[in-house]
């Protein structure tokens, strides 16, 4: 009977397989403890007043990333779906803050200096164009759940990602068509005007650490705080971790489900927002295309800190904003590729550490 | 004298801090029967998915024929003769019955791609016998009439028989079945506790079994092993179980042993 | 009841007013009117056409509000369609009579937005109110819509009477029926004889019609030649065995590329000839599908779209950047990249490339097809299905989504080359997401997973916009919406996929046959 019992034998290829990961991962490491050693110790490429520059860019655009990231992590946790069209939410954010701005400027108030609304009350402009950005990022959230992923819940993964990458191409083009594909300056308030701020003298040379740019960076700081304390804190954060963890039991117990996403998708929504509006004071151009990018590095960073991990994307947001300022330069690499050595992050990342930084949160719906 | 076909090995599986399954050793005899019951929860399908390669038991080995194929990909495991099915059914919904049993053919089969695009010989050969062949399967399990119906379409005691034709599609010494008969009416239980019966008669397969219906246990099984908690607590012939103590108290809870001795002698007086 | 039947209508007037609020704020009133002076042959200057194509746009937008909110009544009742449909015109013209006031108001002190709403054009403005004078003009923006919604519900009621619906019922049976007989015809004992004929045809026209109709003909048909193989070698990957790729543009450029920098005199002076930098072009796109794939085949699928995406990003941005440009071109691409050649006679007229092309497609049909009904298409549908139990079936599923991707990623780079060759021109612009976007757009819409489907789709998508000029600057809205709308009415897409019909031998199998079965091994 026992005559033809074929043995499982691992196969040649799958052998291969096993060998091939860490000969890539060393192959990697190498080439970057290379080019480290060549720029960092024999070239001195860059003095410290640079890389404290770089320091404080990649700060910046880092906590933009880190809101944006919460996005996807907040509705990934909740629907285990990738939320293509998050950062056309973004963009969207940005530009309701841009109109805002031009629509104050064009109060006048008076006839000498200050001259017109948006410089005559810094504060309440910030305020106004914050609101309306995240009001309208907000709205944008939710009506995108409502229209194109809601009736998709039950439907194969695949259905619901597609439906949000038409939603993205969507949004994208009727921005472009509604307002003009040409690039919009955002007008700041007086006392936010780009290019000024602290100067600091590293090196013999001035560093400067821009007002927009601490604004910013205080700002999404801030909010992520916010958004921490009503995850951990609140009824609607306990609802929502209740939702990420099994649907129909939360459903048993009291909680409505449909409700709680929608208020995910509301808060993701305005997370976006307010760093679409950042994105319009502190970078100044806002065009169709500007959520585009930063959606798929929030993405990137989402993963890198491990999705559905809240800490994970904040830290993944701040960490990939200084690879990408500080990484050319470390790496000697041109600072065009700097969207290349982002996404090399992501294949780097999901080859071996799929789970990312701090690891991924689940529930037990994977398997 | 029969080998053993399956051999668990102080098998432990640990989710988080929760010991699944706790040291179990199992023997299967080729060609037996052999179930495997216990409350909801018990540990019974995470054994099966340790066995066919779902998941790596923390400690402990499986032997397979001697073998050992802990931590084998499960394609592997499948490939060397032992199949399944699933508690909550997972039939290739979108494909027919009959491409679902072809898929179930696919380890036994050696055409690849490129057979497939010049049609060699090979693939003219494999893809009528193994069209003959998954009828033949669906005649066994008493679905020929609907072999080119969307397996999702099929009523739930046909997608029930339909799992276990994929199944058999590899030719497997070794079959698991997870709870054959949940949700079925008498009749259908009948029916596949004799199909049950047939596969091994005929085939000489060896079955592994989680059952929750007694009569079916009790009717068919060479042996019986009891899990609780992920604990093995006793093991035997149907008989010797069915009057085991801590069997009774697991069902019934504590003081349960006593109260299904009161309980018998009422129903003798 | 009669508070539903006015909610319900009252929602869908105001669906309607904000579509056509939206619609109007990106000028689609005025595509669609010069598309239908187009069609009625009326020539006319600039973007806005004559004001009688603008009122027939708001009219059928009215109809079909009217339409949608008479469908929803349950009740076979005249009356109650009509008032349904009158509810959702007025609502959705009141809308638009605030637009028009709005618009009239700015007309009237010459404010021009376009700075910040792009197609706000003064005269878009005064065409939107039909040219009018102002009070005039808002009327009868509002007078259209309510009229059209009435007359929407009327159309309603009517079809729901039992002669039309009769009429309609007997109409479509006969239209059936032709159907089943020309079905009949062509599988039954006509059926090779149908065949040959259709064959013949076919191949006379594929033989014939690139010389006759023109070289701009050629351009666009070969176009949507080239978005063919690449859908059905998408479909291979995303159709077959269930695995999204975003950035499957990158394989094409990957072919596209090999071919431009092997046989253009810049900036190399390589000249391999086209036959050989084809076929490295294929080989070297389906290396990178397996390298791409290799890390990523244990993740969910999500992160091989994003993924994908990612890398067809790098691979654009590292052909525009400055660090590749000596060696491709950089921005400005790569130009005069030769054509093809048979037996040392050049090959490269606009019709021979047509005819590469048809071959090309052609090929790949056969492939995809051969492919589909065998061993390897079940394992990669298991696959998509369910890929636990796939695996446990016995399938390698990391062998057969990789083999997925390499083979998919060979059609990508065999359109890539011939796509090169026959431009004479490739860059890295050429090969953006947008264009990863397009081919999965059109499997999606076209139906995933099918030969029909996919041409199906590739005409819809890439010829039709080259027909519609004036629906240029909408396509990639309509992309986006048409993307969602699949998704949530018709995901199978519009040719849905059919699984095949096996003939099963007629005589019933005893149990000692059973048992022989078991023995032949």
């Amino acid at each position: 009977m026992n005559e033809s019992v074929p043995l499982p034998i691992a196969r040649k290829g799958s052998q291969l397989l096993k060998y091939l990961r860490p000969t890539f991962g060393v192959v990697v490491l190498l080439f970057i403890l290379y080019r480290l050693y060549s720029v960092l110790v024999i070239r001195h490429e860059y003095g410290a007043d640079t890389w404290t520059r770089l320091l404080i860019t990649g700060l910046i655009i880092g906590g933009v990333y880190a809101l944006i990231a919460i996005g996807y992590t907040l509705v990934y946790g909740i629907l285990f779906m990738i939320n293509f069209a998050h950062g056309e939410v973004m963009m969207l954010g940005a530009y309701a803050g841009f109109f805002v701005f031009e629509a104050l400027k064009s109060i006048k108030v008076s006839s000498e200096p200050p001259l017109n609304f948006s410089n005559a009350n810094p504060v309440i402009s910030i305020i106004i164009a914050f609101a309306v950005g995240m009001t309208v990022s907000a709205l944008s959230g939710f009506l995108l759940e409502k229209i194109a992923y809601r009736p998709l819940r039950k439907a194969p993964r695949l259905v619901p990602l597609i439906s949000a990458i038409g939603a993205s191409i969507f949004l994208q083009n009727a921005a472009q068509l509604l307002f003009s594909p040409q690039l919009r300056d955002v007008t700041n308030p007086e006392i936010l005007r780009r290019g000024i701020g602290w100067k600091i003298l590293i090196n013999g040379s001035n560093v400067i650490i821009p007002y927009t740019g601490v604004f910013t960076f205080a700002l999404s700081i801030l909010l992520l705080i916010g958004l921490y304390i009503i995850v951990r804190k609140t009824k609607l954060g306990r609802a929502m971790r209740a939702v990420a963890l099994d649907k129909k039991t939360a459903a048993l117990m009291g909680i409505d489900v449909d409700k709680t996403i929608s208020q995910t998708f509301l808060i993701s929504g305005a997370l976006a927002g307010a760093a679409g509006v950042m994105w319009g004071i502190h970078n100044g151009l806002v065009y169709y295309f500007v959520g585009f990018i930063p959606g798929i590095k929030a993405f990137t960073a989402a993963v890198l800190g491990g999705i559905g991990n809240l800490p994970g994307a904040m830290l993944g947001g701040l960490f990939l904003g200084l690879i990408e300022s500080m990484g050319p330069a470390a790496l000697g690499i041109n600072f065009q590729l700097k969207d290349v050595l982002a996404f090399a992050i992501l294949i780097l990342v999901l080859t071996f550490r799929p789970s990312g930084l701090l690891g991924e949160v689940l529930s037990e719906e994977k398997v | 004298m029969s080998t053993n076909i399956i051999v668990t090995n102080k098998v432990t599986k640990i989710f988080g801090g929760l010991t699944a399954v706790n040291q179990v050793d199992l023997e299967v005899k080729e060609g037996s029967i052999f179930s495997i019951i216990g409350p909801n929860g018990a540990g019974k399908t995470t054994l099966f998915n340790c066995i066919s390669g779902f998941y790596t038991p923390e400690h402990g080995d499986v032997l397979y024929y001697d073998v050992s194929i802990r931590g084998k990909a499960t394609n592997n495991i499948a490939s060397i003769g032992i199949s399944r099915t699933y508690q909550n059914i997972r039939l290739f919904s979108n494909l027919t019955a009959i491409e679902n049993v072809m898929v179930g053919q696919h380890p036994r089969l050696k055409e690849n791609w490129l057979d497939a695009v010049v049609h060699s010989p090979r693939f003219k050969r494999e893809e009528k016998t193994s069209i003959l062949e998954g009828i033949k399967w669906l005649n066994f399990v008493g679905l020929r009439g609907i072999a080119n119906s969307p397996a999702g379409s099929l009523p739930y005691g046909a997608q029930r028989k339909l799992e276990i034709a994929r199944a058999l599609g590899s030719k497997p010494k070794l079959l698991l079945l997870d709870e054959p008969t949940a949700g079925m009416n008498p009749q259908e239980t009948l029916e596949m506790t004799s199909l049950i019966r047939k596969m091994r008669d005929q085939f000489n397969i060896t079955i592994i079994l989680i059952e929750h219906d007694m009569h079916v246990v009790m009717g068919i099984s060479d042996h019986v092993a009891v899990l609780d908690f992920g604990n093995k607590i006793a093991e035997g012939k149907p008989a010797e179980i069915q009057s085991d103590e801590r069997v009774i108290e697991a069902y019934l809870g504590p003081g349960g042993a006593a109260l299904a001795e009161k309980y018998r002698r009422k129903k003798a007086s | 009841m009669n508070k539903t039947l006015l909610s319900q209508s009252l929602r869908v007037g105001i669906t309607f007013g904000v579509i056509h609020l939206f619609l109007l704020l990106i000028g689609f009133n005025a595509m669609l009117g010069s598309l239908f002076a187009d069609i009625a042959r009326v020539k006319q200057s600039g973007s806005i056409p004559a004001s009688i194509f603008l009122v027939l746009y708001c009219a059928l937008l009215g109809v079909w509000a009217g339409y949608s909110a008479a469908k929803k009544e349950d009740a076979n009742v005249f009356g109650r369609k009509l008032v349904r449909g009158l509810i959702a015109g007025t609502v959705a013209g009141l809308i638009s009579a605030v637009v028009s006031i709005i618009f009239a108001v700015l007309v009237t002190n010459k404010i021009d937005p376009r700075k910040y709403l792009a197609v706000l054009s003064l005269d878009f403005m005064r065409a939107s109110l039909f040219n009018l004078p102002v009070v005039q003009g808002v009327a009868a923006n509002f007078g259209v819509l309510a009229g059209a919604g009435l007359a929407g519900g009327l159309l309603t009621a009517l079809s729901s009477f039992s002669k039309v619906k009769h009429a309609w019922k007997n109409f479509a049976g006969l239209v059936k029926g032709g159907l089943e007989k020309i079905r009949y015809c062509t599988s039954g004992k006509y059926h090779l004889l149908f065949k040959i004929i259709f064959l013949v045809v076919l191949a006379a026209a594929i033989f014939f019609l690139p010389t006759k109709w023109g070289s701009y003909w050629n351009y666009v048909i070969g176009t949507v030649g080239i978005y063919v193989i690449l859908g059905l070698g998408l479909n291979l990957i995303v159709g077959l065995s269930g695995q999204l790729v975003l950035g499957y543009i990158a394989f094409f450029a990957i072919g596209a590329y090999t071919m431009a920098l092997l046989n253009a005199p810049e900036p190399h002076n390589l000249m391999w000839g086209f036959w050989p930098a084809l076929a490295l072009g294929v080989v070297l796109a389906a290396f990178a599908g397996i390298l791409l794939g290799l890390p990523l085949m244990r993740l969910r699928g999500d992160y091989l779209a994003i993924v994908t995406l990612g890398f067809g990003e790098i691979i654009r941005i590292l052909l525009k950047s400055d660090l590749m440009t000596s060696f491709t071109g950089g921005p400005r691409g790569i130009q005069d990249i030769k054509g093809p050649t048979i037996f040392g006679q050049p090959f490269n007229t606009d019709v021979n490339f047509m005819y590469l092309i048809i071959g090309g497609v052609l090929i790949s049909m056969f492939i995809y097809n051969r492919l589909k009904h065998s061993r390897t298409g079940r394992a990669w549908l298991s696959i998509r299905e369910d890929e636990t139990v796939a695996r446990a079936s016995g399938v390698n599923t990391v062998k057969y989504k990789l083999l997925a991707l390499a083979l998919g990623a060979a059609f990508a780079g065999l359109a890539g080359g011939i796509f090169a060759s026959r431009n004479q021109f490739t860059g890295p612009d050429e090969h953006a997401l947008m264009a990863s976007i397009n081919v999965l757009s059109l499997i999606i819409v076209g139906g995933m997973g099918n030969i029909p489907g996919t041409i199906l789709g590739a005409f819809a998508l890439k010829g039709l916009p080259e027909i519609l000029r004036e629906f240029a600057n909408f396509r990639l809205l309509a992309f986006g919406a048409l993307l969602v709308v699949m998704m949530l009415s018709r995901p199978e897409g519009l040719i849905p996929s059919r699984r095949p019909t096996l003939q099963i031998p007629e005589d019933p199998q005893s149990d000692e046959e059973n048992k022989e079965v078991s023995h032949v091994d």
